[in-house]
């Protein structure tokens, strides 16, 4: 009774931010409406048992993804409302196909039916009884679908390597720390015979002879860098 | 657990990270090596592929067949025949940069990942697989705003493409219980009630792989992306990544929703109708010759859905000798597209080939080849294509789709002629540069397949039906 | 072996054609030389296994097609009547390979004209060794594109081109008709391949098509496409322009191979033609009329190499109406030593022309015979095996043909026969006048010319003697094989006779003057030209202003390329014009450029759609889904 309680609570707060993430003016509350639903939905998952699946929602949706989005909407300087003209304008034809879209579906849902055995498999998602949730989709992970799974690895690097080549650009003019040219220099470390008791007057200490090298500032630059 | 099955996918895939890390750590250009020691690996696959035993592993995700073997063997071909153009035009246009044919690598390993699955989900990871190098490459020349919206296009729209994908395979699973295709072939198969959730998930599953195929209604990302990516790039998007999505089109309604061709087959008809319209029409019009390649190739996958959507061997046999042989035109095309340059600057103008048939008697005598096989003029391997397709569907009782074809051809051969027409009828002052010597190998190469192919036919059918053969069972 | 006498001389091909420049002229032509002698060497050891010794084979190479109900191989089926053609064709190929050393070389671009001579001699090898029709018209329409190259060999030559133009029209025609035959006997059979047919006819002989016999039908296309090739009254015009090529050229096409490809598609098709009495009655009178109004055309030209080619359409029409009263064996023995002795007149005439530095016209000829005499022997031989003197070749093939016609006592194998005897008397008289005018009297070149006059080369000469040698012996030798006792041994079933068709033995049993009338007729044909050419200089010119019509009628081929021009050419032109005029002008400019433009503004339509705004395209895959989804729950409601 109270699970179904906080389903349908849960639910209803889910689809009500998911509709504001659409609608809202302000792109940084459209961000904030998404992280709401995101927590929602992790809160769904620990209503059916899936205690992994909901913490990973968290950390890496709401922790990572969602934020950086924030960053990037408040960072970057997007005429959101030059970008809705034409949403105003295909609104019509858009609710149209939209509406029909969704009277088909809910046809469809109409005659979803669960299994008999859904109550239990929602209480008790694992098979053994004895394995944690996570262990579990470690196992299985592992085991049956370890060659999906390792090609999902495939495309996160793929995804890595892609962010890489759009993005890393060799710079001119920026410095780097070159240890080994650092140790291997000579000649800038020179001993002196200075004649005992002289002294070293100020403004006569030894110093390396200086780079003509122009030492550029580059700007920052912000290409490619908004997806 | 034979995992040595999908020793050709371990093969990419580790090689893919093994020249990964053999690339980044020197500090000296190694683009030519990378390309070289991916071709090189892509070939080492096929011969893989070529020694595979038959059967299912990974708990019955994976799936090799011959009906695989040939389509991974078209998808190996054309990834190394486009690498190989691409390595000279790269350089000239200073793109060359190892991560181009490394993610060819990977985009190819999701291929035949692709083609080999035997379950949904394995399905949408290959289709990512493949998906998102393709993403990058398409936009791989940065500092060209075209480029750049090349890929950002594609990337929204295939994301939603794989979104419709992926909801239907949510709802094909939710409604049959399993996304393995055997289980789902045994769930609609006779006597069983298919109830309109699998139907509508169904539909978009295929509207997600239609995507990939850049079949009408999915085709609208094509000409931009063709246009604004990089030459070799939109040669590689044109050939293998063609096949495989062909491929798994034929592989998931022929295979585990072959009991629902009463609900498919008629979008699958409106489907190639509509390509093969559009392609002929739209192309009619265009200036620039990436972007009439685009049009051609929906049209060419409009021909090709025809044999699977009249849904019989006979058909399916048609689709798969028409990718072959579509491979290979595209392939020479391309080879020609690349070449294309004046005093080392790349045009891409249909009236920039004005002449060439005076200038580079070889290369406007292997295009003219290619632009007739095209049009599907016999005695080329063009012809061969369409007429099987075509007799597949009169066969099948459906004289209008094949009347579609016929006009549309003779409107495709418009355009395709007019090519021809520039090349030998028009002159120029400025004659374009001459071809260097390996992509003129590959022209020479995939010309004489279009020439000669009607003197020896019989492997390929041969290999078709086998195919065939084992797909249907 | 099978194998190598067909593609050794496609390797010839390959090698001088693709590397002809890499390898020099010297190497290139002589590796086809090579090539083709290694060919010939298969070549006459298959005729010995598979004719002599009684072995026919059929060798599978490839799966060709197999398409619906269609599945053709490519394989080379080896029978007698194959292997004599492969045989002689490789043989007299490679003398003329030889020859062309010599005869070609001042000439520029040696390779290109000896990759087109291998090229066309494998696909002449193609034709007579398919094993079904689709192989067969692959080899047919190579030899067409063969022919077309090496007429127009010397491309800079306008009416070498013009000649090499009307050659592959014409032979379309000729295609044409094959072709409709060919997808008839589909129709009909089922198959296209040999084994498949020849055991199906009997089964298949009141089958029609259009209310005609279907067997007929065939019968009759497939002899019009052979009227093509092989220059029978209709569509004979190309044979005498396509004198344009070099003169080797001419030897190999246009007397020993290419022509006979429709005699020899005849003979392959014995066992439909043998159902097809109409048809063979047709094949007879065309090939009747064909002797006779090509050698009536031969006795007035002047050129050398056309008179040779009327007379090689004149002894084409003897094979055609041999094949009609039923004797194809005799046909093909005729065929067979024909190609000798043509294949030596025309080297031999190649041999003057070459002497007279590129004279042709015989009227500028005279008193040579001195000069040059091993050409001159050789003509002489030449001739005489062609006017059936007794103990030359042609005396045994052509006699044999007179006799089979008489046999046949019937309406058109009499026709034949007069027709034939007729041929025989002017058959002589234009061959001696060729020889008298171009050897003997006067010296009517000019001075420059006649001190040039040399005998040629040995690389020449040697390919001439080698040919007389078989113009003299072919018939004797070889006789009781083709047409004589031996002959059912010999042919192995590869020639299909009815069981109503006793033409071989009834030949045999002909009344003695039959058989002596063509050589008597010979030899007062030898003697009218002797008088009118040598002892009389001036009578055929008092007899060509006498009867000046008829000069005239024969002189201009009796006004057939005037006739075609007319008909066809004219006709066509005009209704160019007039597609051109009104069809382009009017039509297509006027009717809103027609489809053209109506294609074109759906193009533009379609291409609209294509804003370039990711929102727009997203929409439009999201409408494709909703109308397929529809159509989905549509069929799925209204099926429930």
């Amino acid at each position: 009774m109270i699970a179904a309680l906080a389903f349908y609570a849960f639910a209803f707060v889910l689809v009500a931010s998911a509709v504001m993430v659409v609608t809202a003016r302000n792109p940084v509350h459209s961000v904030l409406f998404l992280i709401l639903a995101f927590f929602n939905a992790s809160a769904l998952f620990l209503l059916i048992g899936a205690e992994f699946l909901a913490m990973i929602l968290v950390i890496v949706y709401v922790g990572a993804v969602a934020v950086l989005f924030l960053f990037v909407v408040m960072m970057l300087d997007i005429d959101f409302a030059r970008l809705r003209e034409g949403f105003q304008r295909y609104a019509p034809v858009g609710a149209v196909i939209g509406g029909i879209l969704f009277l088909e579906l809910v046809l469809v849902l109409a005659g979803w039916r669960f299994t008999d055995m859904a109550a239990d498999l929602r209480l008790a998602p694992n098979p053994v009884g004895a394995v944690s949730n996570t262990a579990a989709l470690g196992r299985v992970l592992y085991t049956d679908y370890v060659f999906l799974f390792q090609a999902a690895g495939l495309i996160l690097l793929v995804a890595m390597i892609g962010a890489i080549v759009l993005t890393h650009r060799e710079r001119v003019g920026t410095r780097r720390q070159v240890i080994a040219d650092q140790v291997g220099r000579t000649g800038s470390v020179v001993l002196q015979n200075v004649a005992i008791g002289a002294g070293v007057s100020p403004g006569s200490i030894l110093r390396p002879p200086p780079k003509d090298a122009p030492k550029a500032v580059e700007h920052h630059d912000t290409h490619g860098g908004h997806h | 657990m034979n995992w040595t099955l999908a020793l050709p996918e371990i093969l990419l895939a580790v090689s893919g990270l093994v020249i990964l890390l053999a690339c980044v750590i020197p500090k000296q250009d190694t683009s030519y090596g990378g390309s070289m020691a991916v071709i090189g690996s892509l070939l080492g696959a096929a011969v893989l592929v070529m020694m595979q035993d038959e059967g299912t592993a990974f708990s019955g995700q994976y799936i090799a067949d011959p009906f695989g073997r040939f389509m991974k063997l078209l998808c190996l071909a054309g990834a190394a025949a486009t690498l190989l153009l691409a390595i000279d035009f790269n350089e000239r246009e200073k793109l060359a940069r190892f991560e181009f044919p490394l993610l060819a690598l990977f985009a190819t390993t999701g291929m035949m990942v692709m083609i080999s699955a035997n379950d949904l989900m394995a399905v949408y990871i290959g289709l990512e697989l493949l998906s998102l190098p393709l993403y990058v490459i398409a936009a791989f020349n940065r500092d060209s705003g075209r480029s750049a919206e090349a890929g950002l296009k594609y990337f929204v729209l295939g994301a939603l493409a794989s979104g419709l994908l992926l909801y239907g395979t949510t709802l094909v699973y939710g409604f049959a219980g399993s996304t393995n295709f055997d289980k789902l072939a045994e769930a609609f198969g006779p006597g069983q009630s298919v109830s309109a959730g699998v139907v509508v998930g169904l539909v978009f599953v295929i509207a997600g792989m239609a995507f990939k195929a850049s079949a009408v209604p999915f085709h609208m990302w094509t000409p931009d992306v063709y246009e604004g990516a990089p030459t070799p790039v939109t040669a590689f998007f044109a050939a293998a990544p063609k096949v495989a999505a062909i491929a798994l089109l034929v592989r998931v309604l022929t295979g585990p929703f072959a009991d629902l061709s009463d609900q498919w087959q008629q979008v699958l008809l409106l489907i190639s109708a509509a390509s093969m319209l559009l392609g002929s029409f739209a192309a009619i019009g265009q200036r620039n010759i990436k972007r009439l390649m685009a049009y051609s190739s929906i049209g060419h996958v409009g021909y090709a859905l025809m044999g699977l959507a009249v849904d019989t061997d006979v058909g399916v046999r048609g689709v798969l000798v028409y990718m072959a042989i579509y491979l290979v035109m595209n392939i020479g095309t391309f080879a020609v597209l690349v070449s294309m340059r004046r005093q080392g600057k790349s045009v891409e103008l249909i009236d920039d080939l004005a002449g060439l048939g005076k200038t580079h008697p070889g290369t406007a005598m292997w295009m003219a080849v290619f632009m007739f096989s095209m049009a599907g003029v016999p005695p080329l391997a063009g012809f061969f294509g369409k007429l099987y397709v075509f007799l597949a569907a009169m066969q099948a009782g459906y004289l209008w789709l094949a009347l579609i074809g016929v006009g549309t051809s003779v409107i495709g051969g418009y355009y395709y002629l007019r090519i021809i027409k520039v090349m030998y009828f028009d002159s120029t002052e400025q004659p374009l540069d001459a071809a260097t010597p390996g992509v003129g190998l590959v022209m020479a190469g995939s010309g004489l397949f279009n020439v000669l192919f009607i003197l020896w036919p019989a492997p390929l059918i041969g290999a078709a039906q086998l195919a065939v053969a084992a797909l249907v069972g | 072996m099978f194998v190598g006498a067909i593609f050794f001389p496609l390797l010839g091909a390959f090698i001088s054609g693709f590397f002809g420049r890499l390898l020099g002229d010297k190497v290139a032509q002589w590796t086809t030389v090579l090539c083709m002698v290694l060919a010939a060497v298969c070549g006459v050891s298959a005729f010995m296994q598979v004719a002599m010794g009684g072995h026919p084979e059929t060798i599978v190479l490839l799966r060709w097609m197999d398409v619906g109900g269609l599945q053709v191989n490519w394989a080379l089926r080896y029978d007698t009547l194959s292997v004599v053609m492969v045989a002689m064709v490789t043989f007299i190929s490679t003398l003329i390979h030889l020859y062309s050393v010599g005869y070609m070389s001042h000439d520029h671009t040696i390779p290109r004209f000896f990759a087109y001579l291998s090229l066309f001699t494998f696909m002449m090898l193609m034709l007579v060794t398919a094993d079904n029709l689709a192989q067969l018209f692959f080899g047919w329409e190579g030899v067409g594109l063969a022919s077309y190259l090496l007429i127009g060999y010397w491309y800079e030559k306008d009416s070498a081109n013009k000649a090499a133009m009307k050659a592959f029209i014409v032979n379309r025609v000729g295609d044409l008709f094959f072709m409709l035959g060919l997808a008839l006997t589909f129709l009909t059979f089922g198959s296209i391949e040999f084994p498949v047919i020849f055991a199906a006819v009997a089964q298949h002989t009141n089958d029609t098509y259009l209310g005609i016999n279907s067997i007929e039908l065939i019968g009759v296309l497939l002899f019009l496409g052979a009227c093509g090739k092989s220059a029978q009254l209709g569509l004979h015009t190309w044979l005498p322009d396509a004198m344009e090529g070099p003169t080797p050229v001419s030897a190999l096409i246009h007397a020993a191979t290419m022509v006979t490809a429709g005699v020899f598609l005849m003979a392959r098709m014995s066992p439909i033609m043998e159902y097809a009495p109409t048809a063979l009655m047709i094949v007879t009178v065309v090939g009747a009329s064909t002797a006779l109004f090509a050698a009536t055309i031969g006795c007035v030209q002047n050129d050398i190499k056309r008179i040779i080619a009327y007379s090689t359409c004149s002894q084409l029409g003897y094979m055609f109406f041999a094949i009609g009263v039923g004797a194809y064996q005799v046909a093909i023995f005729h065929l067979f030593t024909h190609a000798f002795f043509k294949a030596l007149l025309f080297l031999g005439a190649g041999s003057v022309i070459h002497a007279m530095s590129d004279e042709q016209d015989i009227r500028k000829m005279g008193g040579i015979w001195t000069k040059i005499p091993v050409t001159y022997l050789v003509m002489w031989i030449g001739n005489l095996a062609l006017a059936g003197i007794p103990l030359f070749a042609g005396y045994y093939s052509k006699d044999a043909i007179l006799e089979a016609a008489f046999a046949a006592h019937s309406g058109v194998g009499t026709y034949a026969f007069v027709c034939g005897i007729i041929a025989a008397f002017l058959t002589a008289f234009y061959s001696w006048r060729l020889l008298f005018l171009t050897f003997h009297g006067k010296p009517r070149a000019d001075h420059h010319t006649m001190e040039h006059v040399h005998e040629s080369p040995a690389v020449m000469l040697v390919p001439l003697l080698l040919l007389s040698v078989g113009a003299v012996l072919t018939g004797y030798v070889f006789a009781p094989y083709f047409i004589g006792e031996l002959e059912h041994d010999f042919w192995h079933g590869a020639i299909f006779n009815g069981a109503h068709n006793h033409i071989m033995h009834a030949m045999h049993e002909v009344p003695e003057w039959v058989a002596l009338a063509p050589t008597v007729v010979g030899v007062a044909g030898i003697a009218l030209a002797f008088v009118f050419y040598m002892l009389a200089p001036a009578l055929p010119r008092a007899l060509a202003n006498g009867l000046r019509p008829i000069y005239l009628f024969l002189l201009n081929k009796w006004y057939f390329d005037e006739l075609y021009d007319f008909l066809f050419v004219r006709p066509a032109m005009w209704l160019a014009r007039v597609f051109w005029k009104v069809g382009d002008a009017k039509l297509i400019d006027g009717m809103p450029n027609g489809a053209a433009a109506l294609a074109a503004d759906v193009g533009r339509g379609a291409v609209r759609l294509q804003t370039g705004r990711v929102a727009n395209y997203a929409f439009v895959m999201l409408i494709g889904v909703v109308i397929f989804v529809s159509l989905f729950l549509y069929s799925l409601f209204k099926g429930a």
